[in-house]
């Protein structure tokens, strides 16, 4: 019981950038567009299909942990991309207050003409502490959570911006399945479709 | 704080003020006042509400007579930033349109490259233009 209440724990304070840095400095609109921007490849992958390999990890590889990553794994770490830690309510997907700043800089980048009509991945990323099918439905609805934010509050166009959970099928940290840097939200840029 | 203080007045100038002399501010920087100025009562009152479907603002608006005086003021000053970036936004192509077909003809539409372009140009580019450009936030 207490390791499925530790999985609804995926929030965390500290900003990641995508090179993996751990950024004490603050995070700002420019670093989000840079790590974003200039999608070159066409890419041949929609969140349903992206969504289902993760299901799919789960039931055909059962257990505590991923044994494996997902196979799809190579083809997503070719995209522009970039983490954000995003804090949400205890085992919720209700984003608090403190994070609101962070999901209105995202608004600021995606409405910038450099990433304007572009189609983005929101994608959910859990630990490894707790079930696997409940962190992917959990980080789904984070994930979900997010985008919704960004399509209301901040009218970005809904039609550029997918949610997926990915639980903890695709650990950032695979030598530290707990870590905290595994627990983010995931933008990932699909170009224009 | 001095921050806060300024966007304050910046909202109260984008209600009094005419929309040329209007300042924007990012998402970012709106949200954040709504955060600081209303974390308290939002934990208080809107426990269950989400910024998804505008459940903060609707529930703030709901939950009026029992907030604070500056949560009231500014909930309604977060709203009004964030139209006004994005009225600055859908307006700044339109405002800059003739300068683009000026001075940066043949620049491939898309990913930014017209932005680009304009910014470059800056000391040629229209004050039109260049004043869209920084309402925008796009500079």
């Amino acid at each position: 019981m207490n390791k499925l209440l530790l999985a609804g724990l995926s929030a965390a304070f500290l900003a990641v950038s995508a090179s993996g840095l751990t950024a004490q400095t603050k995070l700002s609109r420019n670093e989000i567009i840079n790590s974003l921007q200039g999608a070159q490849q066409k890419v041949d992958l929609t969140a349903d299909e992206l969504q289902q390999a993760a299901l799919e990890n789960i039931q055909k590889y059962p257990g505590a942990n991923a044994p494996n990553t997902l196979p799809l794994a190579d083809k997503l770490a070719s995209l522009r991309q970039f983490n954000v830690e995003i804090t949400f309510d205890f085992d919720s997907a209700r984003i608090r207050p403190e994070s609101f700043e962070t999901v209105g800089l995202i608004a600021d980048a995606l409405h910038t003409p450099y990433l304007q009509g572009q189609t983005f991945f929101i994608v959910g990323h859990t630990d490894a502490k707790g079930a696997r099918e409940y962190n992917l439905e959990l980080s789904l609805k984070r994930a979900q959570a997010v985008r919704e934010a960004l399509v209301t509050t901040f009218r970005v166009p809904g039609e550029y911006l997918f949610a997926v959970g990915l639980g903890e099928e695709q650990l950032r940290d695979p030598a530290n399945p707990d870590a905290a840097v595994n627990r983010r939200v995931q933008l990932i840029n699909l170009g224009y479709r | 704080m001095r921050r806060l203080i300024f966007a304050f007045t910046t909202g109260l100038m984008l209600i009094t003020a005419p929309a040329t002399f209007a300042q924007t501010v990012g998402y970012a920087d709106a949200i954040k006042i709504l955060a600081a100025s209303c974390g308290k009562d939002i934990e208080s009152y809107c426990k269950s509400a989400t910024l998804a479907n505008n459940g903060i603002t609707q529930c703030l608006e709901k939950n009026q007579s029992k907030l604070s005086a500056k949560c009231n003021a500014d909930r309604l000053v977060v709203i009004s930033l964030i139209q006004a970036r994005l009225a600055a936004q859908a307006e700044a192509p339109k405002l800059c349109q003739r300068d683009a077909a000026q001075y940066c003809k043949g620049v491939k539409a898309g990913a930014g490259h017209v932005l680009r372009c304009l910014l470059k140009a800056q000391p040629s580019v229209s004050e039109k233009c260049n004043t869209a450009i920084d309402l925008a936030g796009y500079r």
